[in-house]
């Protein structure tokens, strides 16, 4: 069953002069118990993308056109007091740095016991100090009833992006929203939180949409992947189908960028240029003037999501009868970094 | 720990006890080396008549010929044993003269700095909640505009409203000729330089409490806090405005010198009988004993508020002392995976 679907969704944040179009004409669907990655680079709007799934664009923000589906009830134009009882028991959401994630003054213990009393106001104390204990145990804190006590301030940073897991995991959300959850964090605390977004998944089956854009990170933890460029997704596709079989030139370019393409070369693979303002859109494919694949209708008009497989879109003129044919400049066997 | 605690607040004591001798210095010194006659504040205008032996007779008899330094020094010696001397003026003892007035400075300062805090907090949670909206905008521009009103100027112009042209309230003094004990007749002498007192102050703080609080509502716990349910009005009153207490605190404490030194300057206006007004006579006029007295007085509030403060805002902010626990910490809670 489909746990969120998103169609065709459509986001607009700031005025009358400067209006940010950071999410356009977006679709997808999480199954329940997957993790899909998104991934994209800085500013092209995947953390916009999540926040208007759960509710929490800025103030100036709103969404334009599509719907959002949870469990298959329309949520698009849920009130703010609708939307409160979705946060925490339908989904939840961690953000990037877990440094400043928690309140700095009150204990780890309260932080997580205040979110599990949110959706369950008849507990008792006792209920809830178990249930606390338990979430810290579950995202590996040792020694939960000691640390329980102690103050965001005494714990490292992979320490605090576990409570801050415990405290979105508090309700048992089906959906957990990960907003670049280990890229404030270093190699080696990375690779245990994602073990642990992974361990949880699997426990809880809790479906995780993992924002990225480190494609080290997605290869390890998701079962499908969507590539974000300038507010729209250009290719999505089961892991095995973007990771061995990319279509779009856009994802051609991330991934000879990985290090490991390069290996043996004088220097690193980069795609030229930078990506667009989301402010002034260019006509036509945004990614055109940095495509050296693009052709004349790549200038003109956007391209449609052509479908591969089953699972498999992307969304390039590349893949249109009429185009020519362009080999994928990636070797096999290369891009499992 | 128990004794970290003595020598903690034996070392605020001790800090206390440095500044109020470094201040009774300065003072003692300022005020003698200013180009004020006291034998004026004791003789009035009979100075002017007399001869150069007269004067220095009196000097002499007022113990003003000594050294500096060996005046101070007698000073200090009377002041242990409670001894402050008379008032030049009043031919009084300076506590005598200064416990009649001390009770309505008390009022006005006290009161006044109660309802500027309440009202500033008030004020700014409001603005603050209500971020940009036309509520927000109003408080801001007239606090902007009222606040940049100069006190003397904004007490003659209500004096000219309320008692001149309306006869409503009256325009100086306490209370009326013979109704000493009344109350209603006191509140209605306090009511002009009360106003004056609050609105000087009040919306510079309420701007400050409404950017603090602006700046915490935007952390990234607030968001975490958000997605997983819980309750907006619950994250500003619950936490947000629990952490910029510290804030406010020390705000409240060092503010104190400004709504005194305020409280001055109404009093002297309105002639209102509190040591303010005491303050600007005995300096105007060379009223050594008084004027020392007033500014022990005033600088060991002043200090004392200070101080406080400080461990008011260890006691909210754990982070504060956290220098003591994480050293302890660190070795038996650090990241231990």
């Amino acid at each position: 069953m489909e746990l969120l679907k998103v169609e065709n969704l459509s986001v607009e944040i700031g005025g009358q002069k400067d209006k940010v179009k950071p999410v356009r004409d977006v679709s997808f669907s999480l199954h329940k118990g997957e993790v899909l990655a998104i991934v994209g680079e800085s500013g092209c709007g995947k953390s916009m993308l999540c926040k208007s799934v759960i509710g929490l664009l800025p103030k100036s923000g709103k969404i334009t056109a599509g719907s959002i589906y949870a469990a298959g009830t329309d949520i698009t134009h849920y009130t703010e007091r609708q939307m409160e009882k979705l946060r925490g028991s339908f989904f939840s959401m961690i953000f990037q740095d877990p440094l400043t994630a928690l309140d700095p003054t009150c204990t780890i213990g309260s932080q997580i016991a205040e979110a599990i009393r949110v959706h369950h106001k008849d507990m008792t104390k006792a209920e809830v100090n178990a249930r606390v204990l338990d979430l810290m145990h579950l995202v590996g804190i040792e020694e939960p009833q000691e640390r329980k006590n102690l103050y965001p301030y005494n714990f490292s940073g992979g320490m605090r992006q576990r409570s801050v897991m415990a405290i979105a995991l508090a309700s048992n959300p089906r959906v957990l929203l990960a907003d670049e959850p280990t890229t404030a964090l270093d190699v080696t605390i990375q690779a245990q939180i994602l073990d642990l977004l992974r361990m949880i998944q699997e426990e809880l089956d809790t479906a995780t949409i993992l924002v990225s854009h480190d494609l080290g990170v997605v290869a390890r933890v998701a079962d499908r992947v969507a590539i974000m460029y300038a507010g729209k997704i250009v290719e999505i596709g089961t892991a095995k189908e973007v990771f061995y079989d990319p279509r779009h030139p856009y994802t051609w370019g991330l991934m000879q960028s990985l290090p490991g393409f390069s290996r043996g070369k004088d220097r690193l693979h980069t795609i030229p240029g930078m990506p667009p303002s989301l402010v002034h859109l260019p006509k036509g494919d945004a990614f055109a003037a940095r495509n050296e694949y693009a052709l004349g209708i790549d200038y003109e008009q956007e391209p449609p999501m052509f479908q591969i497989t089953k699972t498999h879109y992307a969304a390039t003129w590349l893949l249109d009868k009429r185009a020519p044919k362009i080999e994928c400049p990636i070797k096999r066997g290369r891009n499992d970094e | 720990m128990k004794t970290n605690k003595v020598v903690y607040y034996l070392k605020k004591l001790l800090i206390f006890l440095v500044s109020i001798l470094a201040l009774s210095i300065l003072v003692f010194f300022i005020s003698r080396m200013t180009p004020t006659d006291p034998l004026q504040s004791y003789y009035g205008e009979r100075t002017e008549k007399m001869s150069v032996e007269e004067k220095d007779r009196a000097r002499e008899r007022l113990g003003l010929n000594d050294p500096i330094v060996i005046q101070y020094g007698k000073w200090v010696q009377n002041a242990f044993h409670g001894e402050f001397g008379i008032s030049f003026k009043y031919k009084q003892d300076v506590k005598i003269v200064i416990g009649k007035r001390i009770g309505n400075t008390l009022v006005l300062g006290g009161v006044g700095f109660i309802l500027t805090f309440v009202g500033a907090i008030l004020l700014g949670v409001l603005c603050a909640t209500h971020e940009n909206s036309l509520l927000d905008r109003a408080i801001s521009t007239i606090g902007t505009i009222t606040s940049c009103i100069p006190e003397f100027w904004f007490s003659l112009l209500l004096i000219f409203v309320f008692s001149v042209i309306w006869h409503v309230l009256p325009s100086s003094g306490a209370y009326s000729v013979g109704k000493e004990g009344d109350l209603l007749d006191r509140i209605r002498h306090l009511i002009m330089p009360m106003i004056v007192v609050i609105f000087e102050h009040l919306w510079y703080y309420a701007y400050m409490v409404r950017n603090k609080l602006l700046e915490e509502v935007r952390s990234d716990y607030v968001s975490l806090f958000k997605s997983v349910g819980i309750n907006r009005r619950r994250i500003v009153f619950g936490h947000c405005l629990k952490n910029i207490m510290p804030t406010i605190v020390s705000i409240m404490a060092i503010s104190v010198p400004h709504i005194i030194g305020g409280t001055y300057i109404v009093e002297s206006v309105f002639s209102y009988p509190g040591i303010g007004m005491l303050s600007y006579e005995s300096a105007r006029y060379g009223d050594y004993n008084m004027l020392m007295v007033l500014c022990m007085m005033t600088g060991i509030v002043i200090i004392f508020c200070n101080i406080l403060g400080q461990i008011i805002n260890e006691k909210i902010d754990p982070r504060i002392k956290a220098n003591e626990i994480t050293e302890r910490s660190e070795v038996s809670y650090g990241d231990g995976q």
